[in-house]
């Protein structure tokens, strides 16, 4: 393959923001109530939605 | 990354991995429905039920267990806990003789005193739940799934190292669906392991937490409330004790502003041998997994503290609700289960990569 090798920022970036955001959404549903409680539960669901992209836009 | 590194991550990725993926499996499948275990038993539990007396006067704690104990002679008071949406106050006892922790539950209907239907401990998700909290071995049950836990927190930090070394040529989320299983299984196992690293990381390590909530308990009460306790020798009696009735209005008055949650005896994991411990909880949405205990003498029903938990049982209360996902509301609780899903599939991939690569040096 001659494809150059990916650095650390490209493998990780798309992963290191889902950390955050599923930390962001499962601390936060801690702290909110109501509506709240849906607005961190979707943050935690950019793991779902990533997945789902991936599977559907990333096949090959 | 250097292939020695790569090769000491693999090692712990490997081991930590096979050390533990049976029990993990096993959290999982028996975790699934744990998640929905409010509402699988409204379902199972359901029964049309009103009070005896609706509008009457309720009747006093000392009463309603009196009733509760009057069902199992010989057994000691243990914990009472109040229904939020009926007048049903829960009467939990044990004999002191037996073996530990084989409690009786009696939901008591306060406006009469006779027994109400339960609405919750449906026998087969009480069976779920000890097997996920300790394999029906006891304390010992519960370290070594607590061990098991820290196994996992170790196979995923390992995954996230590996992942690089997997990935430095394929965009993130990339899928060979069209290569032969083992890759096409590599692609999956890397791509949900990344994504649901966080939630594995929290699930993981608050359910530690919880397995340590005996030891944390025992450490609390040997140190926090040691001095209330010096000034007796021997448990407060169960026949010398003051009213019950009159010790929760006395811790009521103690924190004004806070919810009624349970009321520990003497002799439990939660108080010490000489206190009713009052538990309130506060009423944000943070606070009202925190519990403050007001701790009422048995002997007098004199308020003796009110002691605000220090931090690591603060961290305790608050690894129930992280790891349970039972916190924000019925999406929350969906995301619990498909993230779930997503483990097991996390973990049968990943034994069948060990198991495919084993194969494949055979040959």
């Amino acid at each position: 393959m001659s494809r150059k090798d990916l650095g650390l920022m490209a493998i990780f970036g798309a992963p290191a923001v889902i950390f955050v955001l599923s930390l962001i959404g499962l601390v936060g549903a801690l702290v909110a109530d109501g509506v709240q409680d849906l607005f961190y539960s979707a943050l935690l669901g950019s793991t779902v939605a990533a997945t789902v992209w991936a599977l559907i836009r990333r096949r090959r | 990354m250097k292939t020695r590194t790569i090769r000491a991550w693999s090692w712990t990725h490997k081991w930590s991995s096979l050390v533990s993926t049976l029990f993990l499996l096993m959290l999982c499948v028996t975790g699934l429905p744990l998640v929905f275990t409010h509402e699988i038993e409204e379902v199972l539990l359901e029964q049309a039920w009103v009070p005896a007396n609706p509008d009457g006067p309720l009747l006093s704690l000392d009463a309603v267990l009196a009733a509760g104990l009057a069902l199992h002679p010989g057994e000691v008071p243990a914990f009472m806990s109040f229904d939020e949406d009926r007048p049903v106050v829960n009467v939990t006892s044990v004999d002191p003789n037996g073996p530990a922790g084989a409690y009786s539950f009696e939901p008591i209907d306060q406006t009469s005193g006779s027994v109400a239907p339960p609405v919750a401990g449906h026998p087969v998700m009480e069976f779920l739940l000890q097997l996920h909290t300790d394999l029906f071995l006891g304390l010992p049950g519960m370290l070594f799934l607590g061990l098991m836990g820290l196994m996992l927190v170790a196979a995923v930090v390992s995954g996230i190292v590996l992942y690089a070394p997997f990935m430095r040529r394929l965009p993130f989320g990339t899928v060979r669906a069209s290569k032969p299983a083992r890759t096409r299984w590599l692609d999956y196992h890397n791509l949900l392991g990344v994504v649901t690293a966080a939630w594995v990381l929290v699930v993981g390590t608050t359910g530690v937490v919880n397995t340590l909530a005996t030891p944390i308990l025992a450490y609390w009460k040997s140190t926090a409330l040691k001095e209330l306790t010096a000034a007796y020798d021997t448990p407060a009696p169960t026949g010398e004790r003051a009213s019950l009735d009159a010790a929760v209005e006395r811790a009521k008055q103690a924190l004004p502003g806070m919810k009624l949650q349970f009321v520990a005896f003497p002799g439990t994991d939660y108080s010490t041998d000489h206190h009713y411990a009052v538990f309130f909880h506060g009423g944000t949405p943070l606070t009202t997994h925190l519990l403050t205990p007001a701790l009422i003498d048995a002997r007098t029903g004199e308020l003796a503290a009110v002691a605000p938990t220090p931090w690591y049982v603060k961290a305790l209360s608050l690894s129930k609700p992280l790891h349970f996902g039972d916190y924000g509301g019925i999406w929350l609780k969906i995301l619990w289960a498909v993230l779930d899903v997503a483990t097991i599939v996390i973990l049968v991939s990943g034994l069948y990569l060990w198991l495919a690569k084993g194969r494949r040096r055979r040959q």
